[in-house]
Order: structure tokens, then sequence, then C-alpha cells
């Protein structure tokens, strides 16, 4: 870089990523913190283990495959033309933007003096990717096998979540042109695909011994430690605060990018590039925040899991269009996101059996379906992209936001893309006999060896004179 | 190794050379290292999965109730 002001702008950009990187960890921490909190003392320590090796697991493998996925598969392939080549294969070429300069052989995914941004945008949608991972993590503790959840992990965390973020986040992906699908924090792109990907696996794994009665009534499983649960999620909303930077281009000048002649317009973006403000999204953060942990208070009684669950949900449901709502709509909806949510858990749980042991189907799953939905309603008629603004289905230009166009995406994220590999891989996880533990294990619980292990060690320290 | 040998020479030549990867191998040994990567990650799986088998399989059969694990509680 010889020129100061554009390496003040790459080296600018490169550390804002790199800080919504340290930030999005605490997601991490929080969900660790917040499913031993949610578990059973007997399960405690292969409950953190499961969840801190999707950390290695996603991230070798996001390196090896999920990257040069999410740069591959925008076009579908075979959907929608390619605004950079004007091809709908997968982009391979010599374009700028073209997965082949993120194969994990690749010059660039390394240090590489030519590239600053590179390794942190990997590194914020691989934080991303955990997330993922992690939202299914909660809901199938206690039952299934470590092996098991690894293959979830890397299923849902370096293929599966990509893929839709290929199709419905990228700046040149098929359902923004076709569908005018806008998702800018990933409602539907995470969560809504992380929720039904869990629910696929929990009709599969099954609930846990004793959570329904013989007359199939469902049981609270206790005990729980609400401080690791309160800590985690208050984690949980630090990161996605994170997440929420994560999401936007810090600095852009939009007037060379959307070609127009002689107009030069510095501001933030989303992740379509089209413009908002850091501000803005600010507001809404915490109004959807808000809304959510008013409604869950009320909707639950004053129940801590389920309130500050929904203080999630809340901000899940909103995310969506979190980046043009006005503060007060972004309020309501995530209001409005957690009554479904809330209510819809404790439907699925009792006219199904599915036994989600932390809300996780409901928070991310039903939350972020319904908030892309009521996105399609709110933000009618704005633009998915700033480039070539056109109709739905004529698939070479960008169809505008429309209710028509959010749903068929929400039903992408959830059931497509989510609900079924998740029902079709554990499945064969099943068929393997590698799904779920023993059920002897299971009622003696995961931790019985390690603890009987220590308290051995405890008696031999005790009564040691020397 | 040492894709750079002197900083001042490395910085003073053309700006296309210049601007690239550094890392000790570069240009040359990226895929036997993404090959040694994906047999690593691959073998981590069969080894912690045999492992796991053996662990389940053994606490299965000592049968324990839902409250043995109570007597087991450490108090340090």
């Amino acid at each position: 870089m010889t020129d100061q002001l554009g390496a003040l702008t790459t080296i600018f950009t490169e550390f804002y990523y790199w800080v919504t990187v340290v930030l999005m960890f605490l997601i991490h921490v929080g969900f660790c913190m917040y499913e031993v909190g949610a578990s059973r003392y007997k399960h405690h320590q292969h409950t953190l283990m499961k969840n801190t090796m999707l950390i290695p697991l996603v991230t070798v493998t996001w390196f090896f495959f999920g990257w040069w996925i999410y740069w591959a598969f925008p076009t579908g392939p075979g959907i929608a033309p390619s605004i950079m080549n004007e091809s709908t294969a997968l982009i391979t070429d010599e374009s700028t933007f073209s997965a082949r300069w993120y194969t994990a052989a690749s010059e660039y995914m390394a240090i590489n003096l030519g590239d600053h941004i590179s390794g942190v945008f990997w590194a914020a949608f691989l934080l991303f990717s955990w997330t993922a991972a992690s939202i299914v993590s909660g809901a199938i503790i206690e039952r299934i096998t470590t092996f098991a959840f690894g293959i979830l992990a890397i299923a849902i965390g370096s293929c599966f979540w990509v893929i839709d973020a290929a199709w419905g986040w990228h700046f040149d992906g098929w359902m923004l042109k076709i569908l005018g699908y806008h998702d800018a924090y990933a409602s539907g792109v995470i969560h809504a695909i992380a929720g039904g990907f869990a629910l696929g696996v929990l009709m599969v794994l099954g609930p846990r011994i004793g959570k329904f009665s013989s007359s199939g009534e469902p049981r609270n499983i206790g005990p729980r430690n609400p401080w690791l649960v309160t800590v985690g999620l208050f984690l949980i909303y630090t990161g996605f605060w994170g997440f929420y930077a994560a999401c936007n281009i810090p600095i852009f000048d939009l007037g060379p990018e959307y070609g127009m002649e002689g107009v030069t317009y510095f501001t933030a973006t989303n992740i379509y590039v089209t413009p908002t403000t850091l501000s803005g999204i600010t507001f809404n953060f915490l109004m959807s925040l808000s809304g959510g942990l008013l409604a869950g208070y009320w909707i639950a009684k004053g129940d801590p899991f389920w309130t500050y669950s929904s203080g999630l949900a809340g901000i899940i449901c909103a995310s969506a269009g979190n980046d043009l709502y006005h503060p007060i709509q972004a309020m309501i909806i995530g209001m409005i996101g957690v009554v479904i949510a809330y209510k819809l858990h404790y439907w699925v749980e009792r006219k199904f059996k599915i036994d989600d042991a932390v809300g996780a189907v409901a928070v991310h799953g039903y939350a972020g379906f319904v908030g892309l939905v009521i996105c399609g309603f709110v933000l009618n008629g704005y633009p998915s992209s700033g480039y070539s603004v056109g109709a739905m289905w004529d698939g070479t230009t960008y169809a505008a936001i429309n209710p028509l166009g959010q749903f068929l995406g929400a039903i992408i994220m959830f059931v497509v893309l989510g609900l079924i590999p998740g029902y079709v891989i554990a499945k064969v996880l099943h068929a393997m006999g590698k799904l779920r533990i023993p059920r002897d294990v299971e009622i003696a619980g995961l931790d019985y060896e390690m603890m009987e292990s220590a308290k051995k060690d405890e008696r031999a320290v005790s009564s040691a004179t020397r | 190794m040492a894709n750079v040998t002197n900083w001042i020479d490395h910085l003073n030549k053309p700006a296309e050379e210049v601007v690239g990867a550094v890392y000790p191998g570069a240009g040359g040994s990226e895929m036997t290292l993404v090959i040694i990567g994906v047999v690593l990650w691959l073998g981590w799986h069969v080894l912690t999965a045999r492992s796991e088998s053996e662990e389940l399989s053994r606490l299965s059969r000592k049968r324990h109730g839902p409250n043995d694990h109570k007597s087991n509680v450490t108090e340090w």
C-alpha cells in the first residue's frame, strides 16, 4: 500500500472486522455457559466438551471447504446469472470475488502482504458458523454422542448455512435477484436455518428419558443453574452486538460501486452493499432486545429462563430488517416474534413430543422465520440491492423486497436447508447406531466415570499424610 | 524454506512483487499442507469415535442408577 488514504481505509476495515471477531467470541463463551447451566450435573462436562469441540471442527472444515462454498454458490448454481461474469455456473473463474481465491490451497488463505481483508472476513463468517452449530448443540443436550454432534456441527456450520448465505446474503445471491430476499442481520440465514436443522435432528433423536410422562405430559427437567444461564445469555447478547457490526461493511464509496459517474458517497453498508449506519442499527438492536424482554417477561410470567431467551428472540425476529426499521418498529416486531415463538414451542412440544432442551428451535427457528415474513411486509418495495433493480423472477436484475419472496425465503431457510438436511443426516447416523448414547449411560450420566475418578482422587488426597 | 531473507531488499522490489504470500513454502507447499490437514481432521474423527464407543459401552455395562452419581460428587 503506497497511497495513505487507501492504506487507512484498508487497515481500518481490517481492524474493524478483527474487533467484531473478538466480540463474537463471547457468543460462544455464552453458549457454553448457557448449555452447562441448562444441563444436569451428571452431564455437565460432556455437555461442555460437546459444544467446545465444535470450535475446532467447524474452523478446520470452514478453512478446507466452507469459505469456498460461500464464494462459489451465489448463482445456485443454475438459478440466476452472476453480475460478475453473467454465468449461472459455480463462480470459480478469474473474477475478483471468485471462489478460486478461497480454496484451502490458495495463497490468499494465509499471510499475504497484498490482502488485508480475507482473513478477518473469513473469521467473521467463521464465528457465524460456530453460532449456527452452537444453536443446534443446545437443543440436543444430554443424549447425543459427541461423534454425531461433530458431524452435524460440520454439516450445519460448514455446509448448509453457508449455502444459504451464498444464496441469500451474498451481494450476487440468486435469492436477492429472484425473490427480493432481504435478511440484513440473519433472521433466516443463521437463525431460522439452525432452528430448522435442530428440529430435524430432534425428530430423529427423541426426547430425554423422563421428559414426558406415560400419558404424554411434558415435564420440566432440572436442576438448572440460573446464574450460568443468565451470564451466558448476557454474553450472547454482547457477542450478538458484535455480530451486527460484523454484518456491515464499515466504509464504502457507493458512487463508483453503483456506476454513478462523478458521485462520491462514503457510507457504512449492510452485507448487501446498500446504505445503513452503525448508529441506526444500534437503536434497533437495543429496541428489539427490549421488545423481546418485555414480551418474554409478560408471556412467561416472569420466568427468567424464557425472559432472557426472549430478549434474544426479539433481536432475532427484527434482524432481517434492522438495517432499515424504525426503532419502535423493531421493538414491536421483537415482541410479536417472542409471543409466536413461545406459543409455538409449547404447542410443538405437546403435540409432537419434541424435547428441545433450551428452546433453541423456538428462539432461533420460529422467531427467525416470523422475522423474515414480517420484514416482507414492513420493507415491501425497498430494493434488495443497489445493483440494477428490477422485477421478481426475471433472474438478471434484483427484485424488490416483498412478502411472498420473504415467505419463500423463510421456507428455504427453515425447511429446505435446515429441517430436511438435519433430519436426513440424523437418520443416517441413527441407522449407523451412532446418534444417541445408550439408555443406561443416559440414566447414569455421561460424566459418571469422570466423577467416579475424581472422587477416588479426592479420597486418596484427603487421606494422604505426605 | 524462508520466503524473505531481507526485508529491505524485499520492500525495494517492484510493488507487484512486494505484495504476496510470505509464509514458508509459499507457492509450492499449499496442496501438501491441505492434504496433511484433511488427514489429521478425518483421523481425529476416527480416533475419538472409537474411544467414545468404548467408553459408552463400558459405562453402559455397569448399569448405574439415576442417582448413583451423587455418591461421586466431590467436595474439593
